[in-house]
């Protein structure tokens, strides 16, 4: 049963990851790659603070949050003065750098890893407790994104996304509109590595290198970018399809490859045959449907 | 009278090439000026001169006795610029009415914080906004397509909806860069008419456009560019009457 719980665990995580970094690189077209790094931040910060003072956990969880959202503006006010591609660079040096450091830092484990991490609800209510509130977080977070991008918000970013320019020359500041989508991303990004760190108990800076990043870029690329569901369903499925090798009592040094393959073939078969994804995103934003005229299409009318 | 939009000295080159020479000009409230010229004389670089899209080597820009050196574009639209573009630049992945709600000055959606925390103050602009992009849209004749989106529509009402777009700032100045360009009939029509009772708001209006006809209807006066100079300022008639700009204008 505790694996079922862990593959269950694992997938709520996942989907807030990628439905978290859909939402800074699919609708707001930042290109970085280091989303991994903030779930890290978010995972060593909680539990740092609850290990060495203390802190309940759902205070230290909600500190990585804030930790790994003011770390990624640390990152982007600067890059993204300068400009739109730079975010990528800096952001994966940021990602390399602090992981080098960390493996040299002893006071948070080393390259050794972080362990003895406090653990929470599991003592008292049991595992399934934390399944369901992992769960019930992914959920809020695909439903918070949601509605972010369908609001007024993701208008913005549609449009920004379309033209800059123009829309600057709108009287929108498109930079602030950068920093904070990636800040809020790179947030929820962070509580999940909180809620992470407290159910594994184990950290190792490895684990949030460039392999996790093609991990959470493939989900949001095979679910489908700019779609609600996109980003779950691609969180689901390539967190499912290696536990299904498994099934197969491969030996393991066939079994490492094997998944090696298995994931870039997915991303080349879907750069190919579909790069929309699984599910395609609409090339008209619509927002919330206003009531009375919804389903009005504006071809006829001007035919 | 002062001007609603001065510029001064204004100098621009790209590598070799000149196209803002120390040039001096006034945009008068109420008043649709005329810029007229060749191509590559520098007319839209001066657009993109006053609109901060690309930085003047020296001279500067007021906009109601405010200074623009230093800001950047957005914050020049939100103190009363707004310009439309030669080559349109309106949002595809948009509607014709979402595209123009993006366009109030004042309209805190594009702050994360106030979306979060604000959600009154969210759902009053965003009404504000619905209706005065409905009020554009019927001024402009373009109701009945408010909800198309902007590839479906045809190419004189793409370039209406660049003018609407651009009327929702509630300007004090406006740049208009050939908005008859590939227009014809109807919408010809509906463009004179709108940008009339926009100068009649008192706002300043600058109007570039190689269509002889609709300046000469349009505008109170003009002015003629060339090699990044001002040649000369006068009644469109005096300007298209004059031979040596004329053979500026067509080549030798
Ligand atoms: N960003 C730029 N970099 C380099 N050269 C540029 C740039 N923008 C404009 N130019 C050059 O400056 C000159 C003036 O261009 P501009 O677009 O201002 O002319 P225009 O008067 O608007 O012409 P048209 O009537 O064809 O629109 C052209 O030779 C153009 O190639
Ligand atoms: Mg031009």
């Amino acid at each position: 049963m505790d694996y079922v719980y862990t593959i269950l665990i694992l997938i709520g995580l996942f989907v807030i990851l990628a439905s978290s970094f859909d939402l800074v690189i699919g609708h707001c077209g930042l290109i970085s790659i280091a989303h991994p790094i903030f779930y890290a931040i978010g995972a060593y910060v909680s539990a740092m603070l609850s290990k060495q003072s203390g802190m309940p956990v759902p205070l230290s969880i909600l500190c990585g949050g804030v930790g790994a959202l003011l770390a990624s503006a640390l990152v982007a006010v600067p890059a993204l003065r300068v400009s739109g591609d730079y975010l990528l660079i800096a952001s994966i040096g940021f990602q390399l750098g602090l992981i080098e450091l960390a493996k040299h830092f002893h006071e948070i484990g080393g390259a050794g890893g972080l362990t003895n991490i406090p653990s929470f609800l599991i003592k008292d209510f049991g595992r399934e407790t934390y399944v369901v509130l992992v769960l019930a977080l992914a959920v809020v977070t695909v439903l918070f994104i949601r509605w972010l991008t369908q609001g007024p918000y993701g208008r913005m970013m549609t449009a920004m996304r379309d033209d800059e320019l123009a829309f600057s020359m709108l009287g929108r500041n498109a930079i602030w509109i950068k920093v904070a989508v990636f800040a809020i991303g790179s947030g929820i990004a962070g509580i999940a590595g909180g809620l992470y760190a407290h159910y594994f108990r184990f950290l190792e800076p490895d684990q949030f290198g460039l392999l996790q990043s093609s991990a959470v870029l493939t989900m949001v690329v095979v679910g489908g970018m700019r779609t609600t569901m996109g980003p779950v369903i691609g969180a689901i499925v390539l967190q499912l399809m290696p536990q299904i090798i498994t099934f197969f009592n491969l030996p393991p040094s066939i079994l490492g490859p094997l998944q090696g393959l298995l994931f870039t073939g997915l991303v080349l078969f879907f750069m190919f045959v579909r790069p929309q994804g699984l599910l395609a995103a609409a090339d008209l934003w619509v927002g919330h449907k206003p009531q009375g005229d919804a389903g009005h299409s504006g071809k006829e009318a001007c035919s | 009278m002062s001007a609603t939009l001065e510029i001064r000295g204004l100098c621009k080159s790209f590598g070799g090439i000149v196209v803002a020479d120390s040039i001096d000009l006034d945009l008068v409230a109420g008043r649709v000026l005329g810029l007229i010229g060749p191509n590559g004389a520098g007319k839209t670089s001066l657009f993109n001169l006053v609109c901060g899209v690309v930085k003047p080597d020296a001279g500067l820009v007021m906009l109601d006795g405010q200074s623009f050196e230093g800001l950047p574009t957005y914050q020049r639209a939100r103190m009363g610029l707004a310009r439309t573009w030669q080559n349109l630049r309106l949002f595809p992945s948009l509607t014709v009415i979402d595209n123009l709600m993006l366009g109030p000055r004042a309209y805190s959606a594009d702050r994360l914080v106030d979306v979060l925390f604000r959600p009154a103050q969210i759902r009053a602009h965003e009404a504000e906004a619905r209706d005065r992009a409905l009020d554009i849209l019927e001024r402009t004749g373009l109701s009945p397509i408010a909800r198309s989106r902007v590839q479906d529509i045809s190419f004189g009402q793409q370039k209406l909806v660049g003018v609407a777009r651009a009327l929702m700032n509630d300007a004090r100045c406006l740049l208009l860069d050939e908005p008859m360009a590939g227009v014809e009939g109807q919408t010809y029509a509906l463009i004179q008419k709108a940008v009339r009772d926009i100068a009649a708001s008192g706002v300043a209006i600058c109007v570039v456009e190689h269509n002889v006809a609709f300046i000469r209807d349009l505008c109170d006066e003009g002015v003629f560019m060339f090699a990044g100079k001002v040649l000369a300022r006068g009644s469109v008639e005096q300007l298209i009457a004059d031979p040596h700009l004329t053979e500026l204008y067509f080549g030798t």
